[in-house]
C-alpha cells in the first residue's frame, strides 16, 4: 500500500510539473481571492479589475523590456485553510514575485505569517481590514489598499460629532469588517463626549431584525449607525427599521454606500441616510477607472474593485520600478507612491514606464484613495460623508 | 517553477495531512470505533485552537490571557480544553443515535462558532488571536516547514501508536461490541453511556490538538477557520474514503484527500483563462464526486476495518454498507 501512496503522490506531483511550464519570461502575480466560500459574491468582480490593470499593463507595452504580466487566480475560500493553499502553490508553484490578495483578512494573517513573509513575496490586500493586519511582524512584506476599519470607524465618529448627533444606537454585522469599524467608532465617539445608547452585532442572512432594532431603538436613540452591507443584511436592516420607523436617521460604512438600497428603497426614502466612503484626492482617477472598468464589461459600484485595481495597478508598477524581481518590491511600492513625483492615475501605464525608465519619481493616484503607505503598510485613507440625492451619492463634507 | 518551489509545497501539503489527519484520526475513535456520528468536529478544533491561542499568546487588553507559556502547554491545554468541553457535550448529546447525534452536534459546533465570533473577552471576537508562535518558525522558509513538518510526524506517529493500542486492546474489542451491538454489550453488563461518552472525550481531544497545531502553523486563529465545510465535512469524506475503522486508513484518506483537493486546483488552472475562476468551484464538485464514488464502489475505504480471529476469513464481505 505504501508504495501505491508513494506512486501516486509522485503521479499527481509529477503532472503538476508537467502542467505547469510557464512562457519564459512573464512576470507573474497572484490574484488570490475568496472566489468559492462567504464572499463568492463579492470576489469575481474585484478579481476582474485586477484583471483589467493587467490588461492594461500588457496593452501598453508590457512589464520591462516587453515581458507580459500575468495574474494567477487562486482560491483562498475566504478562510485560512484556503488562503494558505492557495499562496504556497502560487508562490511555490507559479512562482509569483507579488501577490493581490487574499481577500479575507483570517487568510490574511495565516498566508502572510506561513507563506508570503518566509518567502519574501509582496502582498497586496484589497480588502483585509482588520486591525490586525497592522501589527503583523511583515518585514515589510504586507501592504493594503483598504484603509484598516480603524481609520473608518475613527473619522466617521469625529464627523457624527462635529455634525452635531449626540446619541446613536450602533447595529454592525458579526465578522471581522463589522466588529472592526464598530469598536473603533465606539471607542472614539465616547472620547468625544458622545453616548452610545445601543451596541449589537447581527448575524447575517436573517429574515426578519425587527427584535433586534427594537433592542437597540429601546435606549432612545433616534440615529442608527449601521456597520455592515448595502447589497445585503444591511439593506434588509435599513428597510425594516423605516417600514417599522424604529430610528429617523442613518449612517452607514463604506459597505453601505452602494446603489442596492437607493434601487431597492429609492432615494425619495433616503433623505435621512447618510454613509462614509474612503474617497481619492485627486476626484478624476476614479472616473478614469469607472470608465474603464465600464468598459471591460465591469460594474464599478462593486464592493471593493477600486482597491482590487489599485492593488495590481501598484504591484504593477513597483515590479517595473524593482526590474521584475521580488526583491526591492516593498521599496519600491512605497516609493511609487509617496506623495511625492509626477501624478499617475489608473491606466497610464505607457506615460508610468517610460517615467520610471527615465529615473523620474512618480506618485500613483489610485481610484480608491491616494494609498501613501504608513510604515505598517496601512494607507490611512481619505474619507468623505455623502447624502443620497438625486442622482446617487452626493459628498456632504469631507471627514478627518 | 524550481525544485526547491516543489519540495516547499510538498512539505507544506505534509504539515496540512498531518494536522488533518489528527482530526481523522479522532474522528475515527468516535466513528470508527464508537460509531459515534459527530458532525461537530469543526467546534472541538476550535476549542482546541483557541486554548492553545490563548495560553501561548502574548498578553494583551480586553481579553483574557495571553499567558505567554510555551506551545507545548499549549497544545496540552488545548487537548484538555476540547475534552472537557466534549465532557457536558457528550452527557446530553450521546443518548442520541445516529442521525439526530450528526445533528445535534451540528449545532453544538454552530453555537461553539457563534460563541467564539461575539465573545470579545474570551476570544477577541470576530478579529481573532494572532502573534502565536510557530516552532522552529525563525527559521528560513524551507528549514522552517520541513522542521515544522518532522515535529508534527512525531506527533500523529504518537498518536497512530497510542489509538492503535487502544483500539487492539480489550477496550477496543468492547467499543467495537457496543457499536455492532448494544444490547448484547449492555446483556454482557458493559456500561455502554460511559464507554461512548469516553470514546468521545478521546476522539475531541485529538481534534483539539488538530486545531491548536493549525492554529500555530498560521500563527493566528481567527473565526473564518471554523468552517464546516474544510474543518468538518472534509474530514469526514477522508475518513469514509480511508476507511473507518481503521487508524492507518483514516491517515491515508487524510492525504489522498487533500492532494486531490489542493492538486485540482492546478490541473483546474490549466484551463482557458476565462474558465479561471469559474473552475475553482469544479473542486467542490470533484470532492462530492469522489465521496459518491466511494459509497458506491468501495463502502469500507481503502483500507476496511482489520478483522481478527476466524471472523476475519469469512467475513471479507463489506461490513454493511448501511453503517454510512
Amino acid at each position: 500500500m505504501k508504495s501505491k501512496i508513494l506512486a501516486l503522490t509522485a503521479g499527481l506531483l509529477a503532472a503538476t510539473a508537467l502542467a505547469s511550464v510557464p512562457a519564459k519570461a512573464d512576470v507573474k502575480i497572484g490574484l488570490i481571492g475568496g472566489v468559492s466560500g462567504p464572499i463568492a459574491a463579492m470576489a469575481p468582480a474585484m478579481i476582474s479589475a485586477a484583471e483589467l490593470a493587467i490588461s492594461q499593463v500588457n496593452a501598453q507595452g508590457g512589464m520591462m523590456d516587453g515581458e507580459q504580466l500575468v495574474g494567477v487566480v487562486g482560491d483562498s475560500q475566504c478562510n485560512p485553510q484556503g488562503g494558505t493553499d492557495a499562496a504556497t502553490k502560487a508562490v511555490n508553484i507559479e512562482g509569483v514575485v507579488g501577490m493581490v490578495g487574499p481577500h479575507c483578512s483570517g487568510a490574511v494573517l495565516a498566508a502572510s505569517a506561513s507563506v508570503t513573509v518566509p518567502a519574501g513575496i509582496v502582498m497586496v490586500t484589497p480588502s483585509g481590514t482588520s486591525p490586525e493586519i497592522t501589527n503583523i511582524e511583515d518585514n515589510d512584506l504586507v501592504f493594503r489598499t483598504v484603509p484598516s476599519d480603524d481609520y473608518q470607524g475613527r473619522a466617521l465618529a469625529r464627523t457624527l460629532i462635529e455634525q452635531g448627533y449626540g446619541k446613536v444606537a450602533v447595529a454592525y454585522i458579526n465578522n471581522d469588517y463589522g466588529t472592526g469599524l464598530a469598536q473603533a467608532f465606539r471607542a472614539e465617539f465616547e472620547a468625544q463626549g458622545g453616548e452610545i445608547a445601543g451596541f449589537a452585532a447581527h448575524e447575517e442572512g436573517k429574515a426578519s431584525y425587527r427584535s433586534n432594532l427594537a433592542d437597540l431603538a429601546s435606549g432612545g436613540a433616534n440615529t442608527l449607525v449601521l456597520f455592515d452591507y448595502g447589497d445585503g443584511t444591511g439593506l434588509t436592516m435599513l428597510r425594516q427599521a423605516l417600514e417599522n420607523g424604529f430610528f429617523e436617521t442613518f449612517i452607514g460604512g463604506d459597505g453601505m454606500k452602494s446603489n442596492a438600497p437607493i434601487n431597492e428603497l429609492g432615494a425619495e426614502n433616503l433623505s435621512t441616510f447618510f454613509a462614509s466612503a474612503p474617497v481619492g484626492e485627486a476626484s478624476n482617477s476614479l472616473e478614469t477607472f469607472n470608465a474603464a472598468f465600464t468598459e471591460a464589461g465591469g460594474d464599478p459600484d462593486a464592493i471593493f474593485v477600486t482597491t482590487a485595481y489599485d492593488a495590481a495597478f501598484m504591484l504593477a508598477l513597483a515590479l517595473e520600478k524593482a526590474g521584475g524581481d521580488k526583491e526591492g518590491v516593498s521599496a519600491a511600492l512605497r516609493e511609487i507612491s509617496n506623495g511625492e513625483g509626477e501624478p499617475i492615475l489608473p491606466g497610464e501605464w505607457a506615460k508610468a514606464k517610460e517615467l520610471i525608465a527615465a529615473g523620474t519619481a512618480i506618485d500613483y493616484k489610485g481610484a480608491a484613495g491616494d494609498h501613501n503607505f504608513d510604515e505598517n503598510g496601512d494607507v490611512p485613507g481619505t474619507f468623505a460623508f455623502f447624502k443620497v440625492g438625486n442622482d446617487g451619492f452626493e459628498v456632504v463634507t469631507q471627514m478627518k | 517553477m524550481e525544485f526547491i518551489g516543489l519540495v516547499n509545497y510538498a512539505l507544506f501539503m505534509g504539515i496540512f495531512i498531518a494536522i488533518y489527519a489528527l482530526l481523522a484520526l479522532g474522528l475515527n475513535i468516535q466513528w470508527g470505533f464508537a460509531g459515534l456520528f459527530n458532525a461537530g468536529i469543526a467546534g472541538f478544533f476550535a476549542v482546541g485552537a483557541y486554548t492553545s491561542a490563548i495560553i501561548t499568546s502574548a498578553a494583551a487588553d480586553g481579553r483574557i490571557g495571553g499567558f505567554e507559556l510555551p506551545f507545548l502547554v499549549g497544545w496540552a491545554g488545548a487537548m484538555v480544553a476540547a475534552g472537557l468541553i466534549a465532557w457536558p457535550i457528550g452527557k446530553i448529546c450521546l443518548r442520541f443515535r445516529s442521525d439526530y447525534l450528526a445533528i445535534a452536534t451540528i449545532g453544538v459546533a454552530e453555537i461553539i462558532r457563534l460563541v467564539i465570533k461575539s465573545e470579545e473577552a474570551l476570544t477577541n471576537s470576530a478579529r481573532g488571536i494572532t502573534g502565536l508562535p510557530r516552532p522552529f518558525g525563525d527559521l528560513p522558509y524551507v528549514e522552517s516547514q520541513a522542521a515544522f513538518l518532522l515535529l508534527m510526524i512525531a506527533i500523529l506517529f504518537v498518536a497512530y501508536l497510542l489509538v492503535e493500542r487502544q483500539f487492539n486492546s480489550p477496550w477496543g474489542r468492547m467499543m467495537r461490541a457496543i457499536r455492532d451491538n448494544e444490547l448484547a454489550a449492555r446483556a454482557m453488563g458493559k456500561d455502554v453511556e460511559y464507554r461512548r461518552l469516553q470514546a468521545f472525550i478521546f476522539g475531541a481531544a485529538l481534534m483539539g490538538l488538530g486545531g491548536a497545531l493549525f492554529a500555530h502553523f498560521n500563527r493566528s486563529i481567527t473565526p473564518e477557520a471554523i468552517d464546516p465545510m474544510v474543518a468538518t465535512f472534509l474530514v469526514w469524506i477522508m475518513l469514509i474514503l480511508g476507511g473507518a475503522g481503521n487508524n492507518r486508513g483514516a491517515i491515508l484518506g487524510a492525504a489522498v484527500v487533500w492532494i486531490i483537493w489542493s492538486v485540482s486546483e492546478i490541473a483546474t488552472d490549466q484551463l482557458p483563462h476565462e474558465y479561471a475562476v469559474k473552475a475553482k468551484y469544479i473542486r467542490l464538485f470533484l470532492i462530492g464526486l469522489l465521496l459518491q464514488l466511494v459509497l458506491r464502489f468501495r463502502p469500507e475505504g481503502l483500507l476496511p476495518e482489520p478483522l481478527r480471529g476466524d471472523q476475519g476469513a469469512s467475513r471479507r464481505e463489506p461490513k454493511s454498507s448501511a453503517r454510512v
